[in-house]
Parts: structure tokens; sequence; C-alpha cells
């Protein structure tokens, strides 16, 4: 959490330097940029544990194969989901 | 002496691959069934089993009830080397902490290998190939010619300083019990070395608790030996430190009086998974079954405790302990055919979940 905090931190200057030019530092389309990444982010993460659980049991079980698959690649449809906010902006 | 270790844990694999493993023991149906084979027929069906490989490859020099013995036992060794191969990081050192249960069976067989003058092959059979000395340390221990040249082998590992202190008290009395009690002590003092009492949930609490359930099963049973036996033994003696449902003093006193002693447990944390257990004890004389209701027990324990929290130690040593009871078992049955024994008897002997 505390580096996420920094990182923020870090972010918080640069877009009040485009604050003060004029105009927003990010763009809609930035935004939605940013979006999509985020989820991304996400979605590799929850995939972490899935996917070496999955290993595991297809490592057991061949037949496993299919299973682990799809329950590996679910929170992908996070980053569909988040592909939606980019078709909103364009 | 703790297991060094670093870098993060590997939980989700790990788990995943025991689950499985764990869901391939035998069953109810298994059990039933070899309970009525013969030795031979018990042998047979092993083969078309889990043990599988361990059957043909020790197929040539052994056979019968032996082979089925060590069949079991390479086994288990292979199975538990897995564990420790797949683990990383702060669950590997869980593992290995708890596996040193098979370097204290290991020094033991090796002493007593020694002791009673057998050969090198024989002694080397017993051995159970896993837990924290190496392939080599474990040939050298066989190829040690006196007790004395072992010890100074175990020097570097936590079994060297209690063995050299109990090493007098065996040139004096000639017996191995002083050895193998600081064998037996060694492993449960270091079990819980080095972990802190951490905040709750946290994956070191949880190897905490198991291991206290452990030590207190294991004081539990000592105390009710002793009372059962009628030596004259002051039970404090064989006290293991750590757990947390008894002192010393009191299993002392508790140990003379049965009913006090099953009230005491009830009372305590684990009254509610012994229920079973208790009211065995209470009705039955024989210690040999309220020993097998606690082995259940403490088997029925750890599956909740790997239940309820999945990603963590507890399904792994839920694993190592139902994996223990199953070699048990089937040895149990084929020692037990061998000697003639009827279903009924066998089946008492017997523990399933």
């Amino acid at each position: 959490m505390f580096e996420l905090a920094t990182v923020l931190g870090s972010v918080a200057p640069v877009l009040q330097s485009g604050a003060e030019a004029g105009g927003p530092a990010l763009d809609a389309t930035g935004a939605a940029a940013l979006a999509v990444g985020l989820a991304a982010l996400g979605a590799g993460i929850a995939e972490r544990g899935i996917g070496a659980a999955a290993m595991g049991a297809i490592a057991e079980n061949e037949d496993l194969f299919g299973r682990g698959l799809i329950l590996t690649v679910l929170p992908e449809t996070l980053v569909i989901l988040a592909l939606v906010v980019v078709f909103l902006t364009l | 002496m703790s297991v060094k270790t670093e870098g993060s844990s590997n939980y989700e694999y790990v788990t995943a691959r025991v689950r499985a493993r764990r869901a391939k023991l035998f069953g109810d149906d298994d059990y039933r069934k070899l309970v009525r084979m013969g030795p031979g027929e018990i042998a047979r069906f092993m083969e078309e089993t889990e043990y599988e490989t361990e059957m043909n490859a020790l197929g040539a020099r052994h056979s019968g009830v032996d082979l089925v013995e060590y069949a079991l036992n390479r086994n288990l060794a292979k199975h538990f080397e897995d564990l420790l191969r797949w683990s990383e990081g702060s669950l590997y050192g869980y593992i290995a902490r708890y596996l040193r249960k098979f370097d204290a069976w290991n020094i033991k067989t090796v002493i007593r290998g020694i002791y009673t003058d057998s050969d090198r092959s024989d002694i080397e059979d017993d051995l159970i190939r896993t837990g924290e000395f190496s392939e080599r340390l474990l040939d050298r221990l066989v190829d040690a010619s006196s007790i004395e040249e072992a010890i100074e082998l175990l020097d570097s590992t936590i079994f060297g300083g209690p063995l050299e202190d109990a090493y007098s008290d065996f040139e004096r009395d000639g017996v191995l019990v002083p050895l193998e009690n600081a064998v037996d002590r060694a492993f449960y003092g270091h079990l819980l070395d080095d972990l802190p009492s951490a905040e709750p949930d946290s994956p070191t609490a949880l190897v905490r608790e198991f291991l206290e359930a452990e030590i207190d099963f294991r004081n539990l049973r000592n105390g009710l030996r002793i009372a059962r036996s009628g030596a004259d033994i002051d039970p404090a003696a064989y006290f293991i430190d750590g757990g947390r449902l008894f002192d010393p003093e009191e299993l002392r006193q508790l140990a003379s009086n049965d009913e006090e002693l099953v009230a005491r447990i009830r009372e305590g944390p684990y009254g509610d998974d012994l229920d079973v257990a208790l009211e065995e004890l209470e009705d039955a004389d024989s210690l040999i079954q309220f020993e097998h209701a606690l082995d259940a027990a403490l088997l029925e324990y750890s599956g909740k405790l790997s239940n309820r929290y999945p990603l963590s130690v507890c399904p792994v040593l839920s694993y190592i302990l139902a994996k223990e009871r199953e070699v048990e078992n089937i040895r149990a049955v084929a020692r037990g055919r061998e000697a003639g024994l009827s279903v009924e008897e066998i089946e008492e002997e017997l523990v399933i979940q």
C-alpha cells in the first residue's frame, strides 16, 4: 500500500503542472488508457495465483488442462470490460 | 536451529498439487477390499495403484509383506521429497521443520541397526529418505561402525548436542532408551523454534496452532500411557514444552486420574474436535482404542484447519498426516493378514477419517 502512495505522490505534481498550463494533464483518451492499464495490472495479479494453482492441478492430472486454462484467463474479462471505457471515449 | 529460506512462498501451487494427491489416497472402499485380501493379493492390489513404481522396483529383492512395507516407505519418502522440491520461501521452512520427524526416524533406525549388528543393507532398506538430512549424510550414517561414530556425524544437526549428552547414560545402562528419548525431544523441542507468536490468521500463527496441537496430543498420549501402564514414572519428566493444553505440573496431577483428565480436555480448546475420542476413552478400557481415536481426531482437526485456511501451510501438513496414516493402515492390514488376524480385529487397528 505504501508503494502505491509514493507512486501517486510522484504523479500528482505532473497532473498539477498540467493544470497550471491551462488544460487537464490527462485528456479523456489518456485517462481511458490508464483505466485499461490498471485493469490489466489487476488481472495480472489475479492470474498469478490462479495460474500457479492451475499448473499444480495440471501437473497432477492432465485432464484438468481445459478447466485450468479457463479459470486462469477468467480475470481477463476485467480488461475486456475496461476496453469498453476506451470505446466510450472515442 | 531454523531452516534458512528466502523469497516469497508459492502456496497456490503447492496446495493445488497436495490437494490432488490427497484426493488420491485410499478411501473407505479400498480399505474394505484390502482387509479381506490375503498377503499375496494385497501385494498384487498395490501394484495396480499409486505404489506401482515402488513395488516393481523392489519386487526383485523382497517379497510378501516385506515388499509391501518397503514399497510403502519408499513411496512415502518420494511424496514428501516432492513437497520439499516444490515449495519455496517460508513455506519450505515450515514443511522442512515438520519433516525432521523422518530425520529422527532415520537416526533411530541407524542406532538400532548398529546396536543389533544388522547388515548395512538391512538398515538401508528401513531408512525413509526424506527430511533435512542429505543423501550423503544418511549414507555415512549407515556406514558408521559404532554408535559413537554415528553421533559424531550428527554433530552439526539439531540432534548432535542432545545425543552426546545422552551417550553417557547409554554407556552406563547399555539400553537405547536414553538415546531415543534424546532424539525425540530434540525433534519436538525444535518444532516451535523461531516461530514468533504472530498475529492470528497469519501463516506463522497457523503453523504454530497446528504444531501446538500435535505437541498437546503427544503429551496427552504419553500421560495416558504412563497412567494406564501403572508404571512409577513421573509424567512431567517426559513432558514436551510448547503445547497450550497442559503444563508439566498439571499433567502429573491429571495422569493419575482418568476422569479429571477427560474433563480437562473437554473444557480445553480441542473439546469439540475430540468429542468422539473422549467418549471412546470413557467407555473403552483399551488404551489402543483411545490412541486410534486421538489419531483420527488429530486428522480431523488438521482437515478442518485446511478447509478453514485453504491458502496456507495447513493443507500440506494435513496431507502429510493423512499420507502417514495411510501407510500405517496398509502396513497394519498387511501385517495383520500375515499374522492371521480376523477381519474385525484388523478393522479395529485402522484409523480412517
